[in-house]
């Protein structure tokens, strides 16, 4: 077998394209890598109904990616593959940010992208596969995340209160959110009434502090 | 503008808030011009349904005017007439597409939260918990309605809004409940509460060729309502009553051939099941009441079909499921996939078919609405409906 895109990190390596986004290699389920030697990792799939070329289109225009990617402050296109990215590390428009190089490790229009960081305030590496659905209806998107806990990971769990794994998990259903219908929904903007010291306790602790991306809108 | 607010348990305030604002370009802003308190509302009132923070804005039966709409709205303009659905749903993702609406995958800010205590999440909801989405309800003056693409009816008749608000919800949700009973010609339906879903459930099940409906409740009120629509009630508070020996007498010692429990997680009940899940309810080793759901799955025909309109929040406890298994019932339930419903009920509404203003009661104003919590959650007054005018 090559190289599995479950267990091994940037995969450059061409990947078993057998199934349904890789998570059935050889006919058996493989389950999401373990977290282990200070290495977390994150898998998690959408099934969206556009275009896996659309969708590859998407996410490969990284300088878009603040309108969907929790806390992104900025990501600007440095060179053909690379990118600086800037990432907000509390909840608060004024709070410090933190920034890294970004380089595409490999770039298959319609069907995947890899990237990894290079130097700057955090290490991580990650995978999104487009599969078409089993059924021909629509397009398995699959993410693979991995992280060194590093300044990142704890900047995300400390000040911004969302796990990282989660945080990828959100990530990918804003995407869908904003490819099959041009928005992702909001709701923390609605009006209320005093919401009190518990009121405000609890929306902490639904992660509703963590402001949801604009969707360009 | 005004709303009521939720402000903890037991404690509904009418507060001057913010008003609404576009936020995304599917939205629309609603003027309110009726909207009601329904029984789903009262689980939020008595603490049933977690993630509920003060100052939540209630209501989710509401209908109104189109006040303004964000750029990608196109099938609606300012003065626009609209019933809402209380489901908020996207219209594009592959549930809506199979017209699962209230299982949305797109709707749902919070998600997340859902997905923790229920493995997948449902479409947002209007006014009803953190976890069904955090969006403000209609029992407000103005309130954001997203997708209004996909939701909002277009009213284009001159009925009342006491004809055409209960497509919001109830109506829909009684005529799905009906239609989840699986009723052939000739069936026998019984139905668990006659609150405004028992009562469509009702209507419902005779349009959907139900030869005779049992219906069953305590409150006169409610079962007169109920024999109105041509349903044989029982009252199960009345001594030597006991509902399954009832429903045995009536279905020739074969059962109902569909059961519906338009009751859901706060059931009342004077047995001693009663009082064992009101004793663990408060211990927090149960979270629902489910004695009504108990008695529906033993009183069904072998091979019938229970439908469960009325919600259910959590964990249950002594659910009777070697029961089920043992006749082979089919059982369906689920938040009502509105918009499948709205339109052909309107039809069925405009031709005179059915006049869903029969069941108000009480018709009041904002400031009167948490008094009105209380009256409703009792069922004192004789209430059956209550209907809110937000400019009143
Ligand atoms: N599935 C949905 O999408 C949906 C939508 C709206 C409402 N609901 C649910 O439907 C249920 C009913 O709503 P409603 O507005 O009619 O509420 P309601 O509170 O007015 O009615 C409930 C009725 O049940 C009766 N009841 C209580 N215990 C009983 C028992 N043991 N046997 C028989 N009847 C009993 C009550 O006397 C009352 O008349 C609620 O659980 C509500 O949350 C579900
Ligand atoms: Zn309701
Ligand atoms: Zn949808």
């Amino acid at each position: 077998m090559s190289s599995s895109p479950l267990t091994e990190k940037p995969y450059v390596e061409d990947l078993p394209r057998s199934t349904g986004a890789s998570v059935v290699v050889s006919g058996r389920y493989l389950p999401p890598p373990e977290d282990k030697d200070g290495k977390l990792w994150v898998r998690t799939s959408a099934l969206v109904l556009k275009d896996a070329q659309v969708l590859y289109a998407m996410w490969r225009d990284v300088e878009a990616a603040p309108q969907w990617q929790e806390h992104l402050v900025e990501v600007v296109e440095t060179g053909p593959g690379t990118s600086r990215w800037s990432m907000r590390t509390s909840n608060d428009d004024d709070s410090k940010v933190i920034t890294w190089e970004s380089e595409v490790l490999a770039d298959e229009p319609g069907v995947r992208i890899a990237w990894r960081s290079i130097g700057g305030d955090v290490d991580q590496a990650g995978e999104v596969i487009f599969d078409a659905a089993p059924n021909g209806v629509g397009t398995v998107v699959t993410v693979l995340q991995e992280f060194r806990m590093g300044k990142l990971a704890s900047a995300w769990e400390t000040l911004v209160g969302r796990n990282p794994k989660q945080a990828v998990i959100e990530n990918l259903r804003h995407f869908k959110a904003l490819a099959e219908t041009g928005e992702i929904p909001r709701s923390q903007l609605d009006p209320h009434g005093d919401r009190g010291v518990i009121g405000n306790f609890k929306r902490s602790s639904y992660g509703e502090t963590v402001p949801t991306p604009t969707g360009g809108n | 503008m005004k709303a009521v607010c939720w402000m903890g348990k037991s404690s509904m305030e009418t507060r001057t808030v913010p008003d609404p604002e576009l936020i995304n370009p599917h939205d629309a802003i609603i003027k309110v011009t009726r909207t009601a308190i329904c029984g789903s509302d009262l689980h939020l009132y008595d603490g049933f349904i977690p993630t509920m923070e003060s100052g939540d804005i209630m209501g989710h039966e509401f209908m109104g005017l189109v006040e303004e709409v964000g750029p990608e709205v196109t099938n609606l303009k300012r003065g626009d007439r609209v019933v809402v659905p209380f489901t908020i749903a996207c219209g594009n993702c592959i549930f809506c597409k199979k017209k699962y609406w209230a299982a949305c995958d797109n709707t749902n800010p919070n998600a997340h939260l859902m997905e923790k205590a229920y493995g997948y999440s449902g479409a947002g909801l209007f006014g009803y918990s953190h976890m069904m989405g955090g969006y403000s309800g209609g029992q407000a003056q103005y309130v954001r309605v997203p997708f209004a693409n996909v939701g909002p009816l277009k009213i284009e008749n001159d009925l009342p809004d006491e004809k055409v608000l209960f497509l919001s919800d109830i109506f829909p949700t009684g005529y799905m409940a009906a239609e989840n009973a699986q009723i052939q010609p000739g069936d026998t339906v019984a139905v668990w509460g006659c609150g405004p879903v028992g009562q469509f459930a009702i209507a419902s099940a005779f349009m959907l060729g139900a030869a005779r409906v049992i219906a069953i409740d305590r409150f006169q009120e409610r079962l007169d309502l109920a024999r109105s629509l041509g349903a044989i009630t029982v009252d199960y508070s009345e001594e030597d009553v006991s509902v399954l020996t009832a429903l045995k007498d009536l279905t020739s010692g074969v059962g109902p051939d569909s059961c519906i429990d338009a009751v859901g997680l706060e059931a009342h009940s004077n047995e001693l099941q009663g009082i064992y899940d009101v004793v663990k309810t408060a211990l927090f080793m149960e979270t629902d009441r489910p004695s009504v759901l108990r008695q529906a799955i033993q009183a069904v025909r072998k091979g019938g079909t229970l439908s469960i309109p009325g919600v259910y929040g959590g964990l249950l406890d002594k659910v009777p499921f070697g029961a089920a298994f043992g006749k082979g019932i089919t059982m369906k339930m689920g938040q009502t996939n509105m918009h499948n419903y709205m339109k052909p009920l309107l039809e069925r509404v405009e031709k005179g078919q059915i006049d869903p203003s029969y069941i108000i009661s009480h018709r009041i104003t904002l400031d009167q609405a948490p008094e009105m919590y209380k009256i409703w959650r009792d069922k004192k007054e004789n209430v059956t409906k209550i209907v809110i005018d937000p400019w009143a």
